[in-house]
């Protein structure tokens, strides 16, 4: 069975949560998606209160995920989205992040950057205090003495059938809204590492779900689809004010 | 052994009719597999609901999941006290923990029972 790659250009934040649970909905085939932000954006977790971010600067472009969690600022980073049956994964929650982020942590050290994943019974209580993402480490996450490297969040659907989206952001520059974080930065320069890390990235996630990584490309249908959902629900003020 | 006096679906909701009246929860295998429960989503009494459509989500430290509905139906009541109490959800899955109970139009015809439930579980993993 293969994993479609689709390797794709900056783009807004409402396109690129429209795309990925337009992969989710549609995929047929387990995919990849490597992709970054522009402008820069903030995305908030599902569950998250919009009321708590009235305090960011203006002209900050916020978009609410699909995916739990809390909030992350992207600026300088690469992010992925897994979008696939539920089935590819092992059936816990916990074990799939264990899974994926173990391939992470083999990609980064292959690149000479050193990272970890929290042992299981030294992460955060369960309800984060912080609206950050990457405030905290919890059981799994991914982390270097500096802190949180990676903020990782899911979706899981049992309709039409169960699949799920995983949600991957790899910081490369310290963004300005959470300077906190930990980045790839603080171990190598970024700035030629891209194309090395993406392809690296890819081909230890696809080893890691024992799929064969064919780069693709999104279809009509799920474009379209994408289409519709970066107007209809991304873009649509109501839905960033869900709560 | 899982309470032989309900259905099942296989996306792990339970539910069980009495006089018109569905209960509605999630089973234990669900919890265990989406671990620390931090946040969850019930309709409002009034809302309806619709076979094979969510009812509500579930956010666990890890995910949001989806809660499916296998009736259709008006909800008459929601467990308010559960979204602040979801570790009721792992002491017990099958009692205090009932999610919504919704006047039922239709139920659904991919409700199986506790026994074929327990062979789904296992299969699943």
């Amino acid at each position: 069975m293969i994993l479609r790659l689709l390797v794709d250009p900056p783009a807004p934040a409402a396109w690129n949560m429209a795309v990925d649970e337009a992969m989710l909905t549609l995929g047929n085939d387990p995919t990849l998606r490597l992709y970054s932000w522009a402008p820069y954006a903030v995305s908030l977790g599902y569950f998250q209160r919009a009321a708590d971010f009235a305090d960011l600067p203006a002209g900050t472009t916020i978009v609410r995920r699909l995916t739990g969690g809390g909030a992350i600022h992207h600026g300088d980073e690469l992010t992925f989205s897994l979008a696939l049956d539920a089935t590819l994964l092992p059936p816990s929650v916990a074990e799939s992040y264990v899974l994926l982020h173990d391939a992470v942590v083999g990609t980064l050290a292959e690149l000479g950057i050193p990272s970890e994943r929290v042992a299981a019974g030294h992460g955060q209580s369960p309800r984060p205090a912080d609206r950050w993402c990457f405030a905290s480490a919890g059981r799994d996450d991914l982390i270097t003495p500096r802190g949180k490297l990676l903020g990782s969040a899911q979706r899981r659907i049992q309709q039409p059938r169960p699949r799920v989206l995983h949600h991957g952001s790899l910081v490369l520059q310290r963004p300005s809204l959470t300077p906190f974080v930990a980045a790839i930065a603080d171990a190598r320069h970024t700035d030629a590492l891209l194309p090395e890390l993406r392809t690296r990235l890819a081909t230890n996630l696809a080893r890691a779900l024992e799929l064969e990584l064919v780069p693709g490309e999104l279809t009509a249908a799920e474009r379209a689809l994408a289409a519709h959902l970066q107007v209809a629900r991304y873009e649509n003020p109501a839905f960033v004010q869900l709560r | 052994m899982r309470p032989t006096d309900r259905q099942y679906l296989k996306s792990h909701e339970w539910c069980k009719i009495e006089n018109g009246i569905a209960t509605i929860g999630i089973s234990d295998h669900a919890v265990s597999h989406l671990s620390d429960l931090v946040f969850l989503d019930l309709p409002a009494k009034g809302a309806s609901v619709t076979i094979g459509e969510s009812f509500g989500e579930i956010e666990s430290v890890k995910a949001v999941s989806s809660l499916y509905s296998p009736v259709t139906g008006e909800v008459v009541d929601t467990n308010k006290e559960l979204p602040d109490n979801l570790e009721w959800l792992g002491q017990d899955a099958f009692a205090k923990s009932w999610m919504i109970k919704v006047k039922v139009s239709s139920k659904s015809p991919d409700l199986i029972d506790s026994k074929a439930y327990d062979a789904h579980c296992q299969a699943e993993g």
